[in-house]
């Protein structure tokens, strides 16, 4: 079952008096199976920020469309849109979003609470999710008594929480260090496991060697994408790395 | 480096933070204008040769002194919000090179333009209106004479010594501050202290405990003289409870809300509570001035609105009378005297004399307790006594026109205050028979307030008069208080000629005299009423400037704060709808807090203030209330317009 389906996403940025053109993505096709772990690579202004904006739908693209479990995101209302977004979408983001006056609980709470969930409904769906990420000890600290990587795993706990359809990483292993990055993203591949989606931005090697398939993006387009099919994590990275080699010396074309 | 260098970068950065330095500059000028104008209509000597000029210079200098003290607080407070808002701008330029050294040349500069720019327009305006106010002051006092005015050059010295003084004093407080931080602590700047408070329950019981304290007290005080001593110990009460509770009471209750989970994660409580946790932390104590300057504002308004308006009525329960005369301890060949003198000032000065009594009294101080008079001869007077006017039929009747009689152990008892409703009353160790308690008298007007009670005590004659009162005292005296009332009809020229007369009369007598005219109570009652009323209105004002600034200071920083707060919210599915009405509901709550506190402040202050408006004669209560909810409504408009302009700066930080 496709989740996810993008067609032709093209996004234009206009300078503020009209000047210049910026074509941020030109023409982006891709689509998303149920349970995999997608990650798209890219360099700094190759567009992936603007295409996960997109699929976030924090940002309108100038033509395409964007399907998010069969629905097209154009045709939703802008007065469901938080909603839609609340309930099947889950973000995770490079510096972590938490609000610093909620404890880790609270934080993680918060898309419930804004859904208008009562508590014993809330705290129900909490441990299973906060045992599985392993931070059941510092529910009830608050984001700066709690080092990086946790704060990270409260995140993840905070996308994972609605069940979404789909979560969305946004660079999440960029503010951590090497032991924070391998668990969460040993986190990431045992959610994928369980059933979740991930669909993962990254220009770290290590953190999309662990996805299921690599998308590349260049100058606004997908210029090529690796399945991982039977390959170690080590041989992912490699085979990511030489990739990598390729598009920035210009050698590669679409395979 | 360019000479001009710190110069254009001190300019430039004045036009980039004019957002929250222009305000400031405002209200600078305007503190030194007001400043300027009471200096210079204080010691302005057209003024000092108007009669009963004293007592307003000397309230005007008061509030010379009140406003010096209050802008010097007030431009410190104000300035460690600028810093504090231009930290990371300032750790910038720390990071990219400039030296601290540098630095401080260049704020030095800043303030140096704000400083000179704040005098020369404060200087200026305060020239172009001190004019105005002191046509204003001069009608408020009653004086229909044109004085000259001119610039005082004493005013303006005054005016900048004060001023570049304080200047001078925030500029090396922010030299020292910047100079003590790390440049990584300046960038950082506002992101500090984000640690959730602590419940702090001790604290919060003793504001509360404070609070009620200070209510209580101003409840309960019965007397006006106890209503003096109270009323500080009131307000000092009140503001530490006021202190205490913004700051930690505030935060107990909001933890306790959050501690009950089915209230605490409904989306609207969710965000509400632990928002108003967080302002809370960094704003109880701004609340806490704001609900301080307008509780301030709102008393000094209505208490001086109503004295200046009710002075008619103060001038007719102080003096029922055109004159009074009162001869104490004397005897009958002294009021024969006064008696001639009145008769011949009447002929000579071509008035008529349309009423004249006098009554014989003997006063002393007493105990209420039951139907008992008691007299402590140990103790001296205090503030819960009464006193006692015994006064002999016969006076009484020719006063009232009436024909009253009275058996030996009879009296009629009148008080000035409410009916003590006494069947019989022990005075002096004998028991009288109220005949009738009267419920009004021309011995002196009833009213809802005063000093302190006089209970008229009407007796069968002189004798028993002397006995009662030389029974108490152990002593064989005969002397009496001679009172006589006056009033005359003529022309004003003929009664102003009369008064004066009167009061010269009575120097001249070689016993102990004392006469009150209303007609020249009136003139030292203007100034004094008109003089509280101008310092009333002019300290409201500048209270008033200074919660606005203290507002829109508090909108612009927790704007910048909370951007980044609501930005998480909507990546994590708020909408925008909810965003607004949960900004809202917080930026109301907090912004009214302080307003409503006043209003509770103002109520519970109502009683202890009416007692000491009794000192100066005022007892309309009705009239107070009246003032008082009119100064308390149009406050509240005003500070529902600063709030609705200052809230539209704050949504488009946010936004």
């Amino acid at each position: 079952m496709v989740i996810l389906e993008v067609n032709n996403l093209k996004k234009v940025y206009t300078t503020r008096f009209g000047g210049n053109q910026v074509k941020a993505l030109s023409n982006v096709t891709f689509s998303v199976e149920k349970g995999e772990y997608v990650a798209i690579m890219g360099e700094s202004g190759s567009g992936k920020t603007t295409l996960l904006n997109i699929l976030a739908a924090l940002d309108q693209p100038t033509s395409g469309e964007v399907l998010l479990g069969g629905k097209n995101m154009k045709n939703i209302k802008s007065s469901e849109m938080s909603a839609f977004r609340r309930d099947h979408l889950g973000f995770v983001f490079q510096d972590f979003n938490l609000l610093d006056n909620f404890s880790i609980e609270d934080n993680i709470f918060l898309p419930l609470v804004l859904a208008k969930n009562d508590y014993k409904t809330i705290s129900a769906k909490l441990s299973p999710i906060a045992k599985k990420l392993g931070i059941e000890e510092i529910l009830p600290k608050f984001p700066y008594e709690v080092s990086g990587g946790e704060k990270q795993r409260a995140a993840v706990a905070r996308a994972l929480i609605t069940s979404p359809l789909l979560v969305l990483a946004d660079e999440p292993t960029g503010a951590l260090d090497s032991r924070a990055t391998d668990h969460l993203l040993e986190l990431f591949t045992k959610i994928n496991r369980e059933g979740q989606t991930v669909l993962m931005v990254t220009h770290s090697t290590k953190a999309a060697s662990h996805a299921g398939r690599v998308l590349f993006i260049k100058d606004g387009e997908v210029f090529h994408q690796i399945y991982r099919g039977d390959m170690t994590t080590e041989s992912m990275y490699q085979k990511i790395s030489d990739t990598l080699t390729l598009i920035t010396t210009g050698g590669l074309q679409d395979a | 480096m360019h000479k001009w260098f710190y110069t254009k970068m001190a300019i430039g950065n004045i036009g980039k933070n004019r957002k929250i330095i222009l305000p400031y500059l405002i209200m600078s000028v305007g503190i030194i204008s007001m400043f300027y104008i009471m200096h210079a209509i204080a010691v302005n000597e057209g003024l000092a040769s108007l009669p009963g000029a004293v007592s307003i210079i000397a309230i005007l200098f008061f509030g010379t002194v009140v406003i010096g003290i209050f802008s010097a607080i007030f431009m410190f407070y104000t300035n460690s919000f600028l810093i504090k808002q231009r930290k990371k701008e300032i750790g910038l330029y720390n990071i990219l090179g400039l030296e601290k050294k540098h630095i401080a040349k260049m704020l030095s500069i800043e303030t140096l333009f704000i400083a000179l720019t704040a005098l020369a327009l404060g200087l200026f305006g305060g020239i172009v209106l001190s004019k105005l106010m002191f046509m204003i002051l001069l009608k408020l006092l009653g004086f229909d004479v044109t004085l000259k005015f001119t610039i005082s050059g004493i005013s303006i010295l005054v005016s900048v010594v004060l001023f570049g003084g304080i200047f001078l004093s925030t500029l090396l407080f922010n030299i020292g501050h910047i100079h003590l931080a790390r440049p990584i602590e300046l960038l950082k700047g506002g992101n500090l202290g984000e640690r959730e408070p602590k419940s702090k329950w001790i604290m919060a019981l003793i504001g509360a405990i404070s609070l009620g304290a200070g209510y209580y007290i101003a409840q309960t005080v019965e007397s006006p003289l106890e209503a003096i001593f109270m009323f500080f110990i009131a307000v000092v009460l009140v503001m530490i409870g006021t202190y205490l509770l913004f700051t930690t009471g505030s935060i107990v209750v909001l933890k306790m809300l959050r501690r009950n989970k089915d209230f605490y994660y409904k989306t609207k409580n969710f965000t509400s509570v632990s928002g108003m946790i967080y302002r809370m932390k960094q704003n109880a104590v701004g609340l806490a001035n704001i609900c301080i300057l307008s509780t301030a504002v709102l008393v000094s308004l209505s208490t001086t609105v109503s004295l200046y308006m009710g002075m008619e009525d103060v001038l007719e329960s102080r003096y029922p009378h055109e004159i009074g005369i009162m001869i104490p301890d004397g005897i009958p060949e002294n009021q024969e005297k006064v008696t001639a003198m009145v008769h011949r000032l009447a002929d000579e000065r071509n008035v008529e004399l349309e009423h004249f009594n006098t009554v014989r009294t003997k006063g002393f101080p007493t105990v209420v307790e039951g139907n008992e008079f008691t007299v402590d001869l140990e103790n001296g007077f205090d503030y819960k006594m009464s006193f006692v006017q015994l006064v002999p039929l016969e006076d009484f009747n020719l006063l009232e026109n009436s024909s009253t009689s009275l058996q030996e152990n009879e009296v009629l008892i009148y008080t000035n205050l409410e009916m003590l409703g006494l069947e019989s009353i022990v005075v002096g160790g004998n028991e009288f028979l109220v005949k009738e308690e009267l419920s009004d008298s021309l011995l002196e007007p009833k009213t809802e307030s005063a000093l302190a009670m006089n209970i008229y005590v009407v007796v069968e004659d002189i004798e028993t008069l002397h006995h009662i009162y030389n029974t108490i005292y152990g002593e064989e005296d005969q002397t009496l208080d001679y009172i006589s009332s006056i009033d005359v009809a003529g022309t004003e020229e003929a009664e102003l000629a009369f008064n004066y007369g009167v009061y010269g009369g009575i120097a001249e007598f070689d016993f102990a005299v004392r006469a009150d005219s209303r007609m020249l109570s009136k003139d030292s009652f203007l100034s004094a009423y008109g003089g509280f009323l101008f310092l009333g209105i002019f300290l409201g004002t500048l209270f008033l400037m200074a919660t606005v600034l203290i507002i829109y200071y508090k909108q612009i920083s927790e704007g910048y704060d909370d951007k980044v707060r609501f930005d998480i919210m909507q990546k994590v599915g708020m909408d925008e709808s909810e965003v607004k009405s949960t900004i809202k509901r917080q930026i109301v709550m907090v912004f009214f807090m302080p307003l409503i506190a006043a209003i509770v402040h103002i109520s519970f202050a109502f009683n202890v203030i009416v007692k000491m408006l009794a000192l100066f004669g005022f007892s309309n209560i009705s009239l107070f209330m009246i003032c008082t909810a009119v100064t308390v409504l149009i406050f509240a408009i005003i500070y529902f317009i600063v709030y609705a302009l200052t809230a539209r700066a704050y949504y488009k930080i946010v936004q």
